[in-house]
């Protein structure tokens, strides 16, 4: 881990601009997260559907 | 805000994972990979369509993460590039790589389920082709490096039409050959007015190794092949009358910029004297060029 930034935990001496700052960050990319598994989860479902109504088999 | 964290960083944003994925680049790919979709002669189900455009996305995105991770070093010393989130020290390039590959594999999963092999052979191929025979190799070692490594950006409208159809035809290959020689031209527009970044980074472009004139000569000149070869749809039959009489005026005119490039008022050795301003227009010009020419495509494909 040296040389690699810390960006999982908030800081004991950071000031409360940049603990607000850290966990702004923090929930903006775990929506993105959020956002990018749930649109996992539709497109296999959504392709499943398809498929399976199509041809009555996913391969 | 640097001093105020002292060591630690607030981390990235999600803004920062989304640059990762170099999303203006991928504007074009999927552009080109959705034209290749619908001028197939088979039609997909929309949700496999859909699905199909946004693998073709989502692996153009990977490779350019992965891009980035193994160019950091390169990345931090051009002004164009320091800010990118990595050499900036919001993303750790491991994060980056294992983000470019799990993004890749997904890509190339979902398209073999959602469509066929062949598809997502090729669509794994295009990856292959950008991260070790582009960035990993051609790119550091020749200032042939763009022509060869076109192949790369070329491939999403074989790609789309594979998806529909299960085959590579005669059309998608001209397609690839129109990207491929289009390429040179637009990136080497750019390189003439970037090519200090180059030259401080090592990078052997065309303008840094052989200078600003062999350049612009070779930029006239692929603008010159460029032209027959986007004929060569219509004059096959593959494309109609609309296809046809756009490629022949765009083309025209994306000549006329790199003429423009070529007697661009200049110094003994070749820079501009007018801080490059036709290559400014003629990069700007060589995106429309594309956008419209494919758009011609479809146009003719649908009307």
């Amino acid at each position: 881990m040296k040389g690699m930034p810390r960006t999982e935990l908030a800081q004991s001496d950071w000031t409360p601009e940049a603990r607000a700052e850290f966990l702004r960050r923090r929930r903006g990319r775990n929506f993105l997260l959020l956002a990018a598994l749930g649109g996992f989860c539709l497109v296999i479902y959504a392709i499943a559907l398809v498929k399976l109504h199509q041809y009555g088999t996913m391969w | 805000m640097s001093g105020v964290l002292l060591g630690a960083q607030p981390g990235a944003t999600a803004g920062d994972w989304l640059a990762l994925l170099k999303p203006r680049v991928m504007t074009l790919v999927v552009f080109t990979g959705a034209i290749g979709l619908v001028i197939a002669p088979h039609r997909l189900n929309p949700v496999l369509a859909l699905t199909a455009i946004l693998c073709i996305a989502v692996a153009s995105g990977a490779a350019g993460a992965i891009n980035m991770w193994y160019d950091r070093d390169i990345d931090a010393v051009m002004k164009r590039t320091v800010n990118r989130p990595i050499p900036a020290g919001r993303i750790s390039p491991a994060g980056a790589l294992g983000y470019g590959i799990v993004l890749a594999c997904a890509a190339v999963v979902v398209m073999a389920m959602a469509t066929n092999l062949i598809a997502a052979a090729v669509l794994a191929l295009s990856i292959g082709f950008y991260v070790f025979i582009y960035t990993m190799w051609l790119k550091r070692s020749t200032p042939q490096n763009i022509v060869i490594g076109g192949a790369a950006g070329a491939f999403p409208p074989v790609i789309g039409w594979a998806a529909a159809t299960g085959s590579i035809g005669v059309l998608p290959l001209l397609l690839f050959a129109i990207v491929f020689f289009w390429t040179p031209p637009h990136f080497w527009s750019l390189s003439l007015y970037a090519s200090g970044d180059y030259a401080r980074a090592g990078v052997p472009m065309l303008p840094v190794v052989k200078g600003a004139r062999h350049t612009r000569v070779c930029i006239m000149v692929y603008s010159l092949v460029l032209l027959p070869i986007s004929l060569i749809p219509y004059i096959l039959g593959l494309m109609g009358p609309i296809y046809g009489v756009t490629a022949l005026a765009t083309g025209l005119l994306f000549a006329f910029y790199c003429w423009r490039v070529l007697y661009d008022r200049q110094d003994a050795r070749g820079n501009s004297l007018t801080r490059n301003a036709p290559a400014r227009a003629a990069f700007k010009y060589s995106i429309l060029y594309l956008f419209i020419l494919f758009g011609a495509c479809a146009a003719d494909r649908l009307l």
